[in-house]
């Protein structure tokens, strides 16, 4: 499984739905988005994810630190 | 007496709580847990014996008065999970939107209700008065209860969230019903937790104790991420903690009482503790707090759920994007992260959450006048003449400031007070000053001063390279804001007064007109 919003494939089962066996919800384990196999497909699918708001996996490292980590007091 | 509490409309209060308690739904049972007094209490502190109502003790009384008073609706047909951030939006798109309360929400097992402070109505029953009351008689209703502060809450040792606790196996998704708010959202978000923590420096401190409403994105079973900025109450423990290389101990308590979760978003000092002010606003009634299950943390008693947890030092992890309150996405950061250790709840838990989107939703009303009112008090502590602070737009990026003038230049210096309170700083960033004969909350009035008082040339300031609110868009970089001033009041000496200016006043009669018309109005449509 592909990953809608970063297009890795490091995806895990996040969890499967407390009642009945209506849906599961996944997880990226890179960019740490989650959607429920029920979802319409723009937040589903790679293909059709709005562009916009795809992530690079290679900028997350790159990303605002919020807050900044304080320095060690020695 | 005073008179204010005699306008207040008690009355329907207590109809409307007499009608919640017969109830019999199964939803709002009341609940055998210790309560501060049995139906009434006595407010110390004003010159006669008042007596007022008890105030609500949890987010189920609440939901019960809003029902009683047509600002709670059911869905009892089963739901998607997703279909739940629509309906939030939609009931705050209605004048006077309800609460809405889902039943069922497919694949999980409690019930969801979102827009509980949603509307002008429900935030005048949170306060025990009639739901038509208009905008700035809750204004002035605030502003006096903000005034009652510190009445200090009362410890219980037992609470209904204790009946249930998971400390092993965590699985969020057993417990509440996570749902996406808004379509690019990265995930479920809990956007109405009041999130409780200590200063890792002093713990023991009460004042120092936070109570705070911070975004948190479910990032596992038990795991979670928050937004803590720095200049958040929060962002500065964890800054203390991360220097020591220690975790923050946090209590994330959803579904509280409805002045609890609204003081979580109130702006107040860092050595104030919140629930000194529940007790004020609750119109001088304590609430009641507990310790958590596991944590050296007190926490609101009435709450529907607590989840323990720590944020994990020096961890940062992908957060976002998420749609907040400026109407925008925020972008996705590198952002803290929560490790959960325990879940504790009552027996079929209300997940309590919010829309947020362009405003007004609900997130709009929660820091409306609570933003507005303790900027008001700061400023009355300096400038007594100021007569009202409007600062409902964007939790006070936009500012609307009334005030007598008693010399040149005294508008602008009113507004520069404003930009060194702890909450102006950051967040106020459009700020109007108007004179003390212009309603703040009345924005034609508003607009009529802007374009009859303003000269663009000398009353409109700009101070660049201040302190801003990462999540404005406009915002930058990020966290830095240039400030905009327009002074607005009439010009006074020694200011030049390039003429003298005479007011319209109403012509004699204009009173008894209004009535007349008003009565002949009422007759044509009925």
């Amino acid at each position: 499984m592909i990953c809608p919003r970063c297009d890795t494939d490091k995806v895990e089962l996040l969890v499967k739905s407390p009642v009945g066996n209506v849906w599961e919800m996944y997880i990226c384990k890179t960019c740490t988005y989650t959607w429920r196999s029920t979802e319409t497909p723009d937040k589903t699918d790679p293909k059709i994810y709005n562009k916009k708001f795809k992530i690079n996996p290679d900028a997350i490292d790159k990303m605002l630190v919020i807050p900044p980590i304080a320095p060690l007091k020695v | 007496m005073n008179t204010m509490i005699q306008r207040l409309p008690w009355r329907l209060f207590l109809v409307a709580r007499g009608r919640a308690q017969t109830s019999s739904n199964k939803l709002f049972p009341k609940e055998t847990f210790p309560m501060t007094a049995a139906g009434t209490n006595v407010i110390p502190n004003t010159p006669d014996t008042i007596k007022v109502p008890q105030a609500y003790m949890d987010l189920r009384e609440f939901l019960a008065v809003l029902e009683a008073e047509g600002q709670l609706v059911r869905i009892k047909d089963e739901v998607d999970p997703e279909e739940i951030g629509a309906a939030g939006r939609a009931s705050a798109n209605l004048k006077n939107g309800p609460a809405v309360l889902f039943e069922k929400v497919r694949g999980y097992k409690n019930p969801v209700v979102t827009n509980v402070h949603g509307s002008w109505a429900n935030h005048a029953l949170m306060m025990g008065m009639d739901k038509d009351t208009p905008t700035k008689e809750q204004f002035l209703e605030l502003s006096r209860r903000w005034d009652m502060y510190p009445v200090p809450p009362t410890r219980v040792l037992d609470a209904p969230f204790k009946k249930n606790i998971v400390t092993k196996d965590i699985n969020i998704f057993d417990i509440i019903s996570l749902y996406r708010i808004n379509t690019y959202d990265s995930g479920c978000f809990l956007s109405k937790a009041c999130i409780v923590s200590a200063d890792p420096e002093d713990p023991k401190s009460y004042g120092k104790h936070n109570l705070g409403t911070y975004r948190m994105q479910i990032k596992g079973k038990d795991k979670l991420g928050i937004q803590a900025l720095p200049f958040h109450d929060i962002g500065n423990q964890l800054a203390k903690a991360e220097a020591l290389n220690e975790k923050v101990p946090i209590a994330i308590c959803l579904g509280c009482d409805p002045i609890t979760t609204f003081m979580a978003s109130t702006p107040i000092r860092y050595d104030q503790n919140e629930y000194d002010y529940v007790g004020a606003l609750n119109n001088g009634v304590p609430m009641q707090i507990t310790k958590a299950p596991t944590l050296d943390l007190d926490v609101p008693a009435g709450c529907e759920i607590c989840i323990e947890g720590y944020i994990e030092p020096r961890v940062r992890e992908c957060e976002g994007p998420f749609g907040e309150f400026p109407g925008s996405y925020s972008g996705a950061r590198l952002q803290a992260v929560v490790q959960i250790t325990s879940i504790s709840y009552r027996d079929n838990p209300i997940f309590e959450n919010l829309y947020l989107g362009i405003p007004w939703s609900e997130i709009d009303y929660l820091m409306a006048l609570n933003t507005s009112v303790p900027l008001y008090k700061m400023l009355k502590d300096t400038f007594p003449e100021v007569q009202a602070v409007n600062a409902m737009y964007t939790h006070g990026i936009g500012v609307i400031v009334s005030t007598k003038v008693r010399f040149g230049g005294f508008g602008k210096a009113v507004a520069m007070r404003l930009l060194t309170t702890p909450h102006g700083m950051s967040y106020n960033k459009i700020i109007i000053i108007v004179d003390e004969f212009v309603d703040p909350f009345n924005l034609e009035q508003v607009m009529w001063a802007m374009t009859t008082r303003v000269d663009p040339d000398k009353d409109v300031t700009i101070i660049k390279n201040c302190p801003g609110m990462p999540l404005d868009p406009s915002s930058n970089p990020p966290g830095m804001h240039n400030k905009l001033i327009i002074d607005a009041t009439t010009p006074k000496a020694p200011e030049i007064v390039s003429r003298e200016t005479e007011l319209l006043t109403p012509p004699a009669g204009t009173a008894k007109w209004e009535e007349i018309i008003a009565k002949l109005v009422k007759q044509a449509r009925n």
